[in-house]
């Protein structure tokens, strides 16, 4: 294992070199940078020194220097945790994204752990009562989360939130607390926002895991090694626990690399919408104004997490059930 | 029956190196060179340390001979052992696999003796098969009880276990 782990960890650092360099670069294709939206608002303006102020600002933000020392300075820097300057309001970046990235792995950490525990729960379910009241309750939640774009959940529930309850959904606290430290009023402010954010945006990933779990959960029950335990007298839940779900659970583990980097893409339209203080809309306004230093930052992030999650997954795969499959090669 | 040698493949050993020797630099280099932010200098430290134990184990690995004999399995290196098959008290075959579909994995076996280390060995090691077919039949003659994953493995293998009847 310690061998596969290294050999894992190695590849993980030139993987993430190659992303944080294409990321760079994509970000800055388009014509124009950061600066140019500035400057056309102050020729809007009128502002007769608007042209000395945008190479100002270029020399500022080094914009004035080939893409590829942008790129290694920017690059260089993340050892200090310095990420350079955001154009958007000439801070730091790492100043800008400490306590929205904070509130953002809360808050994907949260979702994953309510897209685990309900598929789990319903998909078994719904496998063990097939064509019973509950599948079909599963099943029909199933199809409901997989059809309905999570930003329209979002909009639906800021309503029905509004109109018929009287609350304020949008926002991760109480107004209050925003800009405050942390302290135990604001975690639980935060726990409270935190309900509707986590599933409006863990629907989908819920629906498509109970409905891959049901799946694989009913081949392994109809196998013959099911049966023979069943003649063998078995008690259900214990040959359901022993042999059928270790099966089952397989894909279901190797899905949870996957489910970080969809969650948190699927979170950005959904942040949009209730307001949230996370990395998302921020994201969005990097990539809108070409920001390439906190747009790159944060997918950096992104590709991070991406890449630990898979190499978690592969572990917990590799953990699961430590016995050949039959039909699979057995030695390397 | 004769005795037998078995080393892990120098290739393999080699391979083994250079990842070490790769991650240890990687690792070590931004912590000596640089102006490092503590939280990722931790980070990095433990990526050091883990590669750093990568190299030990592999150097480890390289300087063990096993000898396979009739009585005996030892691990002839600066990290010694014996186990003694009429004395097996401890056997695990495990396979790990990170695909879904099970395929493309290792097995590594875990084999004590009374009052012994316990000796783990992966299956890269030139001669594995003997030395899990030696492993079973000594646990065979003991009485030794296997884990249900350890016998599917030795199933899978094609090694038959006396007195150990499969479950469901």
């Amino acid at each position: 294992m310690l061998r596969y782990v290294a050999r894992r960890i190695l590849l993980m650092i030139p993987t993430l070199f190659v992303i944080s360099a294409l990321v760079y670069f994509i970000i800055d294709l388009p014509p124009g940078d950061c600066v140019t939206s500035q400057i056309d608002e102050l020729l809007s303006r009128g502002d007769p020194d608007a042209m000395a102020r945008a190479d100002e600002l270029r020399q500022m933000y080094g914009l004035n220097h080939p893409l590829w020392q942008r790129y290694l300075h920017w690059v260089s820097g993340i050892f200090r945790w310095d990420f350079g300057l955001s154009c958007q309001d000439t801070v730091p970046v790492s100043d800008l994204i400490g306590e929205r990235l904070a509130l953002t792995i809360v808050m994907e950490t949260c979702t994953i752990a309510f897209i685990w525990i309900v598929s789990f729960i319903i998909g078994v379910y719904a496998a063990t009562h097939q064509y019973k009241m509950g599948d079909y309750v599963a099943s029909f939640i199933g199809f409901v989360g997989l059809s309905i774009p999570n930003f329209l959940l979002a909009l639906v529930l800021l309503y029905v939130g509004k109109v018929y309850f009287g609350l304020s959904i949008g926002g991760l606290m109480d107004p209050e607390y925003i800009e405050q430290p942390m302290s135990l009023g604001k975690a639980w402010s935060v726990a409270q926002h935190l309900v509707i954010p986590v599933i409006v945006i863990g629907m989908s990933g819920t629906a498509g895991m109970i409905r891959r779990l049901r799946a694989n959960l009913l081949d392994e029950l109809q196998k013959q090694y099911v049966v023979t335990g069943r003649a063998k007298g078995l008690a259900p839940l214990r040959l359901l626990i022993k042999y059928p779900l270790r099966h089952a659970i397989n894909p279901f583990v190797a899905d949870i690399g996957g489910l970080l980097p969809e969650v948190i893409s699927g979170s950005v339209i959904v942040s949009v919408v209730l307001s949230l203080p996370t990395t998302g809309p921020m994201l969005l306004g990097a990539l809108k104004t070409q920001d390439v230093n906190l747009a790159a930052t944060f997918l950096l992030f992104v590709a991070t997490l991406t890449v630990v999650g898979m190499l978690v997954s592969d572990l917990a795969l590799a953990a699961l059930d430590p016995r050949i499959r039959f039909g699979a090669s057995s030695e390397k | 029956m004769s005795s037998a040698d078995l080393r892990y493949p120098r290739q393999t050993l080699w391979a083994d190196y250079v990842r070490a020797g790769a991650g240890v630099l990687l690792c070590g280099a931004p912590l000596l060179a640089l102006e490092v932010n503590p939280w990722l200098a931790l980070i990095l430290a433990a990526g050091f340390v883990l590669f750093a134990l990568f190299l030990v184990r592999t150097a480890l690995r390289h300087h063990t001979r096993y000898v396979l004999g009739p009585d005996t399995l030892c691990a002839d290196g600066p990290a010694g052992a014996v186990v003694e098959w009429n004395r097996l008290d401890r056997l695990k075959l495990s396979y790990f696999s990170t695909k879904r579909d099970r395929s493309d994995g290792w097995m590594q076996l875990t084999l004590g003796s009374a009052g012994g280390r316990t000796l783990r060995i992966d299956s890269s090691l030139d001669g594995f098969h003997d030395v899990v077919e030696r492993a079973a039949d000594a646990a065979g003659q003991t009485g030794l009880t296997m884990s249900e994953a350890t016998r599917a493995n030795l199933r899978a293998m094609g090694i038959a276990v006396a007195g150990q009847e499969a479950t469901a």
